[in-house]
């Protein structure tokens, strides 16, 4: 067992950190307090091309291995969320579906523009009634001659407000629950598609999340992509990666506090020394080191499998539990070291810890995945 | 234009150094390139996309140096040599820069380009006493560079006390780089993965005819001892009227603090 | 054969701070070992130089001429190379000055030699000589000890201090000029004197910074006048930068910039953590506050519990009078 990266990884991982390191954390903070879509560093940040790592090389993208994507999703993450959100989702959600069903044309539209960050995408999946219920949605599709007609409205759709296209699960036939679900690519300009209600979040900002209306969106048939009825099924293709790198992201976000607070405990000076001396402290920085380390272990080695080609789809649970739980933990032990600043919107520790919360749900609801996980074990009874 | 570059791995300025027993360090896992060299490195890609040519870097250390070395083909660095120091914890500046001259006295170059001075040693001596080895002229803190290829020479700004001298100085020449010179790169994903595919050559100090012994002969230091700077304040107060207080504080910082 | 040479660095005939310093420390080693000390000084129109630094050593080589009027590495590098060839001193030093950081490593290099860089203490234990330097930007320091001799050793200035000029009078030496100029391969083309006002925080060697206790934007007049004399740049903290007071170049901090000068000034500022995450490598630290309870002070290494409108314009009117 060979629990190293290999060179490349390594340089990857540390040449991309050093790239967050200049061009996204300087800015942060503005990010975050100012909960605007930071539009120069999107610019500045995508023509250096690191949005088609998942990609091969015919659409700009690099095609790199799952283990060296996690190390990018969790370093970007640390630099700043409400970024990688929008990054990530250009990265993976938001093209997938072009990638694997889309037409040439649609690629040429789409996919690419997205992998050079000319074009923004975004994926939806959520309404008001159903989050984790996907056959309960109500955004309908119905075929009318060569088009499908689109009628509904979608809620927390990260970019939605400001995407250029977006892949749309709706239901061709309500009557078949899970099997009428399918994914339909609709673009901006396309008449009845527009944004609605910006949501304002506590966390994450930065990242424009909001509501997207179809009001009878006609789209060409070749808009549904893959087969009919296998929406549920093509979505079961990206569910581990999407956990996997929902738990890489918790690493990321766990990271950034975690050193904040070291950096604190060394300097910060009470009854004399600095906080760092006393046992507790020491304890829980023991504590955290020991839980990130085995999350991210968690992570990398759910991507490996990913990689092999393995099913992983309860260690791709685990990982994005056991991630965002230490994250969770971990935000929260920071602010607490940081006593009374912990609670100050001048220091850092309050911003991760109100960016965790969405590592609860995002990915699938803890409620959900800790059933289905022990129903894997388990079995049929 | 032939343009080589040295640079070296050193530990991030953020880095924890502690010394155990004398002289051994324990350094922090943060590692990068040092940098002035990372300038170095910027500078010799911007006079390659002006007038055309190679760049070349170089780095004198052990095989955890590689990553240096790729950052600098990542940036767009065309080829890279590691001279391998066969895990010397300390070799000093003169056998750095003797290694690279008997390596560089081989290769074709117009001009070399180091960064001013190491993070670690702070000294700033491999690259003039490698000018002097190579016999070329050699102008320290670069500012400004300005290639005259048709003419063989460089105009050079570099920074005095006063403010700036403006040079010229023929080809080949040997520059140290200066903050202020540049703004470097960030490495492209494409660059990234050239660098990461790219093979670096690899030198062994013996191929060179130098034995790890000799080494240590040629040194022209020795460290005896290393030790941390304390860091802990004590405060001092200074007491009295406004203006006894000022006196003893000029005072204080002229013969005690000497930093006026 | 042996003894001491110091590098008198001048600027147009006057000698520099640091050559006094060094010419001081030269003379004390030099008592303490039994050997001669001497001086070497290059430029044109150098008498007063030379008459200064004969006082604290036995001979002073002067190599005057015009063509030595500017410093140009490769022609001054010539002449000392020649000269200390001749004299075998064991022991040459020079002030870690821009100039001397050039022009003495090359000579280490046609010496083959040791060259000690920013040397912060000088020690002798049985006879021998070590030198202290920093490492790791200061975080470490070093003892080193040259193999041979020379040692050429460049020392940081301020460390020593200056003594009070002896009575003697050395020799005064004048030397002939011989320089090759087909081996000179570079020349300089102009000189741009510019006391650029250092607006960066990150490279200036002393940062007055100001909080709140200031009051009023306009009482950072105050501090720029302070900065001013101390040659150094103005900081903020975060409060006054937030208020609109200080532009966000000079806020000092976590969320700001980390500065580590020479000195740094807390002028009515608490000191909270954030704020003092950002300045805390700085080498000296002096806190001004009126409340006694301030935090900064921990993190101080001299504190004056004092109103800053009170002693501030006094450590201008002082500053201004040492400056003369």
């Amino acid at each position: 067992m060979d629990f190293s990266l290999t060179e490349e990884q390594e340089f990857f991982r540390r040449t991309v950190r050093e790239v967050v390191e200049k061009m996204i954390i300087p800015k942060a903070e503005e990010i975050d307090q100012s909960d605007e879509f930071p539009w120069e560093l999107w610019r500045e940040f995508t023509k250096l091309g690191y949005l088609g790592l998942r990609y091969p090389p015919e659409y700009g993208g690099m095609g790199l291995d799952k283990v060296s994507c996690m190390i990018f999703y969790e370093e970007i993450t640390r630099g700043s969320v409400g970024f990688a959100q929008s990054v990530i989702m250009n990265m993976l959600m938001g093209t997938h579906f072009i990638y694997r069903f889309g037409t040439e044309e649609m690629k040429q539209r789409c996919l690419i523009p997205a992998i050079r960050g000319e074009k923004i995408a975004t994926i939806c999946f959520t309404e008001d009634q159903s989050g984790s219920d996907l056959a309960s949605i109500r955004t309908t599709a119905v075929k009318d001659g060569k088009y499908w007609v689109i009628n509904g409205k979608k809620q927390w759709i990260t970019n939605g407000p400001i995407c250029d296209f977006a892949t749309v699960l709706a239901t061709t036939d309500p009557s078949k629950g899970l099997k009428g679900l399918n994914f339909f690519l609709v673009e901006k300009g396309t008449p009845g598609f527009y944004p609605g209600q910006k949501i304002q979040k506590i966390g994450c900002r930065g990242t424009v999340t909001g509501e997207l209306i179809f009001d009878n969106v006609r789209v060409p048939e070749e808009n549904l992509l893959g087969e009919e009825g296998k929406g549920i099924q093509y979505l079961q293709e990206i569910l581990d990666e999407i956990r996997i790198m929902t738990g890489a992201m918790a690493l990321g976000i766990a990271r950034a506090a975690y050193e904040e607070a070291l950096e604190y405990a060394r300097k910060r000076v009470a009854f004399g020394h600095p906080i760092g001396h006393y046992q507790l402290i020491r304890a829980k920085f023991a504590d955290m080191a020991t839980e990130l380390d085995a999350a991210r272990l968690l992570v990398w080695r759910a991507a490996w499998m990913l990689d092999k080609g393995l099913t992983c789809t309860k260690e791709a649970i685990m990982a994005k539990m056991f991630a965002t739980e230490t994250c969770i933990k971990v935000v929260d032990e920071c602010t607490r070291i940081y006593g009374a600043n912990g609670m100050a919107l001048e220091y850092a520790p309050q911003r991760h810890f109100r960016d965790a919360r969405f590592l609860l749900y995002g990915g699938g609801t803890h409620e959900v995945l800790r059933d289905y996980l022990g129903r894997l074990i388990l079995g049929k009874l | 234009m032939e343009i080589l570059v040295c640079v070296k791995r050193v530990p991030d300025s953020e880095a924890q150094i502690e010394v155990k027993e004398g002289k051994a360090l324990k350094i922090e896992e943060k590692y990068t390139m040092n940098f002035f060299d990372n300038l170095a490195v910027e500078e010799a890609l911007r006079i390659k996309e002006k007038v055309g040519g190679k760049v070349t870097v170089l780095t004198f250390g052990s095989a955890s140096s590689l990553d240096v070395l790729r950052t600098a083909l990542a940036m767009g660095a065309d080829e890279a040599i590691l001279i391998e120091d066969e895990n010397i914890p300390y070799k000093d500046e003169f056998v750095t820069a003797k290694v690279l001259s008997k390596v560089i006295k081989d290769i074709p170059y117009d001009l070399i380009l180091c960064g001013r001075e190491a993070f670690d040693t702070s000294s700033g001596l491999v690259g003039p006493f490698l000018g002097k080895m190579l016999g070329i002229p050699v102008i320290t803190m670069v500012t400004k560079v300005e290639v005259k290829p048709e003419e063989r020479q460089l105009e050079v700004e570099r920074e005095i006390e006063e403010g700036r001298e403006l040079l010229k100085v023929k080809l080949p020449a040997l520059l140290t780089t200066q903050k202020g010179l540049n703004e470097p790169r960030v490495p492209t994903v494409m660059g990234l993965m050239k660098a990461m595919k790219a093979s670096i050559k690899r030198i062994k100090a013996e191929d060179l005819g130098i034995k790890p012994d000799s080494i240590l002969e040629e040194m022209k230091v020795e460290i005896s001892k290393l030790w941390e700077e304390k860091k802990k304040r004590q405060i001092r107060w200074i007491k009295g009227t406004p203006l006894e207080m000022v006196k003893e504080l000029i005072e204080l910082l002229k013969t005690e603090a000497r930093v006026l | 054969m042996g003894g001491i040479l110091i590098y008198g660095e001048h600027r147009e005939g006057k000698l520099k701070r640091v050559s006094y310093e060094l010419l001081s420390k030269g003379r004390e080693i030099a008592r303490e070992l039994g050997e001669k000390v001497k001086a070497v000084i290059l430029g044109n129109r150098i008498e007063e130089a030379a008459r200064e630094a004969s006082s604290y050593v036995d001979e002073v080589f002067v190599f005057e001429d015009p063509i030595l009027e500017n410093y140009n590495s490769e022609v001054y590098l010539q002449i000392l190379e020649r000269l200390i060839r001749r004299e075998g001193p064991s022991l040459i030093m020079a002030g870690a000055t821009l100039q001397a950081r050039e022009l003495f490593p090359l000579l280490g290099g046609v010496l083959e030699c040791s060259v000690i860089v920013e040397c912060i203490d000088i020690k002798r234990e049985d006879g021998r000589l070590s030198y202290v330097k920093p490492f790791y930007g200061g975080k470490i320091l070093g003892e080193v000890i040259p193999k041979k001799p020379p040692h050429i050793v460049l020392v940081r200035p301020r460390v020593f201090p200056v003594k009070e000029k002896p009575s003697e009078q050395g020799l005064i030496k004048k030397m002939e000029v011989q320089v090759d100029m087909s081996k000179v391969g570079l020349s300089t083309l102009n000189v741009f004197k510019v006391k650029e006002k250092v607006t960066d925080i990150t490279e200036a060697d002393v940062v007055v910074c100001g909080g709140r206790g200031l009051k009023a934007p306009e009482n950072f007049k105050l501090l720029m006048e302070l900065a001013e004399v101390l040659g150094g740049a103005v900081g903020a903290t975060r409060a006054v930068v937030d208020a609109g007071w200080r532009p966000q170049s000079e806020q000092v901090g976590k969320s700001g910039k980390t500065v580590s000068p020479n000195l740094y000034l807390a002028i009515g500022l608490s000191g909270a953590i954030h704020h003092v995450m950002g300045m805390d490598s700085s080498k000296v630290v002096v806190a001004i506050n009126k409340d006694p309870t301030a935090p900064i002070f921990e993190y101080a290494d001299y504190g004056l519990v004092a109103d800053l409108f009170e002693v501030v314009p006094i450590l201008i009117e002082e500053l201004k009078k040492e400056r003369g």
